[in-house]
């Protein structure tokens, strides 16, 4: 355990720097669309509308468009770092398993994640809230606590599955000795491919499963409409066992079949 | 100081790279208690069989015992090994460093680091971003030596070192070698600087062994040191 606390350590401290630079830009970014409305004439004339301007679109679209690629970046960059930076001798050379080289990372992406997210909906609600309004839009803040919670949970699981098969892509193209990059990238294609695939194949097995009733978990009745919202997670549970089964052969190759051969 | 034991035992170990054969079936024995010089010039092979013992490549023929095992994860706990590479993370101090490397190995003599530190001249509160080439040499170093490893190796400690810090971890090394314990395999073609360590050494090219033995019986059979026999072999 100790020794998995320190890879984990290293991972966040080496994520600190990007993280604190996007979330400062988030906030910055917030803070100037703010400015911008609160001096709007064309939002205060249409206030009652509450959405009057583009800059909303710069406020929420910037860092939903540019987060998950920018994570999906920071799966790959965490190993590619490694071998960038020679730092792999090191990683490769400690008496751990492959899996807890991969958990280390994984879980210092879904830091990154959740501090993006809070980031985001904080400085949303915390200088856009009261311009817009929204306390009139919205049910109240515990729906919002509620409705931000499951927004996260979703983007977080799937964002973990894609760092994974990210991950795996990497793992595979670093086992052959040419063309790495087209090689990840086939892989990671491949990775897709078959999850869908399986996922769509397999899900029979779990049809047993009740549907999860997402209107009640995102409390969509307190919108004032009645709203019905099934979710039937069959696929999504085989996608899940996938996701683990690529974790753990990530870790197998990096342990048993990686090598540093420049 | 030999104990008859084997710390590394090699029988026909081949490495093959997509573009050369890099170890063409090396075999050689190295007794527990004893520093040996893997000499050769550079692409001769022996970062490749470092690593190999290493367990950072597999070999593609061959067998390798390293204290007793195959390269596994409980062999990688008992020896430290040193790249030829800077494999540091820059990011960290000196003594980020040090308490990285030290939760991973429970042979970590953390009193010795101490006294380590002070002997290569190094702060702990410095970044691996400032310190010198030969400084960060120094600390790589430190990382092996401040443990018991039953088995250390050194790939290429003297490279691109200025003359003071080869002297200095020259004497590092013989300073920190427990003997009675510990094996070392130091490859390098700096010879000069670290004869004075070898007990036995293995001269090394393109991937087969061409000379082999006793450092001092090698003296006395050619009537020349090793750092002069080394210019005539690969000259």
């Amino acid at each position: 355990m100790k020794r998995f606390c320190k890879l984990l350590r290293k991972d966040l401290e080496a994520s600190r720097l990007p993280v604190l630079f996007l979330s400062g830009a988030t906030l910055a970014l917030m803070a100037y669309v703010r400015a911008r409305l609160a001096n709007s004439p064309v939002f205060v004339e249409t206030a009652e509308s509450y959405w009057p301007s583009g800059y909303l679109v710069l406020a929420v679209m910037l860092p939903i468009t540019f987060f998950p690629l920018w994570l999906v970046w920071r799966s790959l960059q965490t190993l590619r770092s490694e071998w960038r930076e020679d730092t792999i001798y090191t990683l490769m050379a400690l008496p751990v398993p492959g899996w807890q080289v991969m958990l280390s990372k994984l879980i210092g992406l879904c830091v990154e994640y959740t501090t993006l997210f809070i980031v985001t909906v904080g400085g949303f609600l915390l200088f856009l809230g009261r311009v817009l309004e929204l306390d009139r839009v919205l049910p109240g803040p515990a729906w919002v606590a509620v409705n931000a919670f499951w927004v996260y949970v979703g983007g977080l699981l799937l964002f973990a599955a894609l760092a994974v098969q990210v991950q795996l892509a990497f793992v595979v193209s670093k086992m052959v000795g040419r063309a790495q990059g087209l090689v990840a990238l086939w892989a990671w294609i491949l990775a897709v491919w078959f999850s869908t695939r399986v996922s769509g194949l397999l899900q029979p097995l779990f049809s047993w499963l009740p549907p999860v009733p997402l209107h009640e978990l995102l409390r969509l009745d307190e919108l004032g409409e009645e709203v019905l919202l099934l979710v039937y997670p069959e696929k999504y549970v085989v996608f899940g066992l996938v996701t683990v089964l690529f974790f753990i052969l990530t870790g197998l190759l990096f342990e048993r079949h990686m090598e540093i051969s420049s | 100081m030999s104990t008859g034991r084997q710390a590394l035992v090699v029988r026909d170990l081949r490495k093959r790279y997509p573009r050369v054969e890099a170890l063409k079936g090396i075999s050689l024995s190295v007794p527990t208690g004893e520093i040996w010089g893997l000499l050769g010039p550079n692409g001769s092979g022996k970062s490749t069989f470092l690593k190999c013992v290493a367990g950072l490549l597999r070999p593609d023929g061959g067998e390798l015992e390293v204290l007793g095992a195959p390269p596994s994860r409980r062999t990688k706990e008992q020896l430290a090994y040193v790249p030829e590479v800077e494999n540091l993370y820059r990011w960290m101090t000196v003594s980020q460093v040090l308490d990285f490397t030290a939760a991973f190995y429970p042979d970590w003599q953390g009193e010795s680091a101490l006294e380590l530190l002070e002997f290569m001249r190094l702060e702990p509160n410095a970044k691996v971003t400032a310190l010198s080439k030969g400084m960060r040499a120094r600390l790589r170093l430190i990382t092996a030596l401040a443990r018991r490893a039953p088995l250390i190796l050194l790939d290429e400690p003297f490279s691109g070192i200025d003359p003071a810090s080869r002297e200095r971890i020259v004497e590092g090394i013989a300073r920190q070698f427990k003997g009675e314990e510990q094996t070392m395999i130091i490859s390098t073609h700096a010879v000069g600087d670290a004869e004075r360590l070898f007990d036995a050494v293995v001269f090394l090219q393109e991937g087969t062994i061409t000379l082999q033995g006793n450092a001092e019986d090698l003296r006395s059979r050619h009537g020349k040191s090793i750092n002069d026999l080394f210019k005539e072999v690969f000259a």
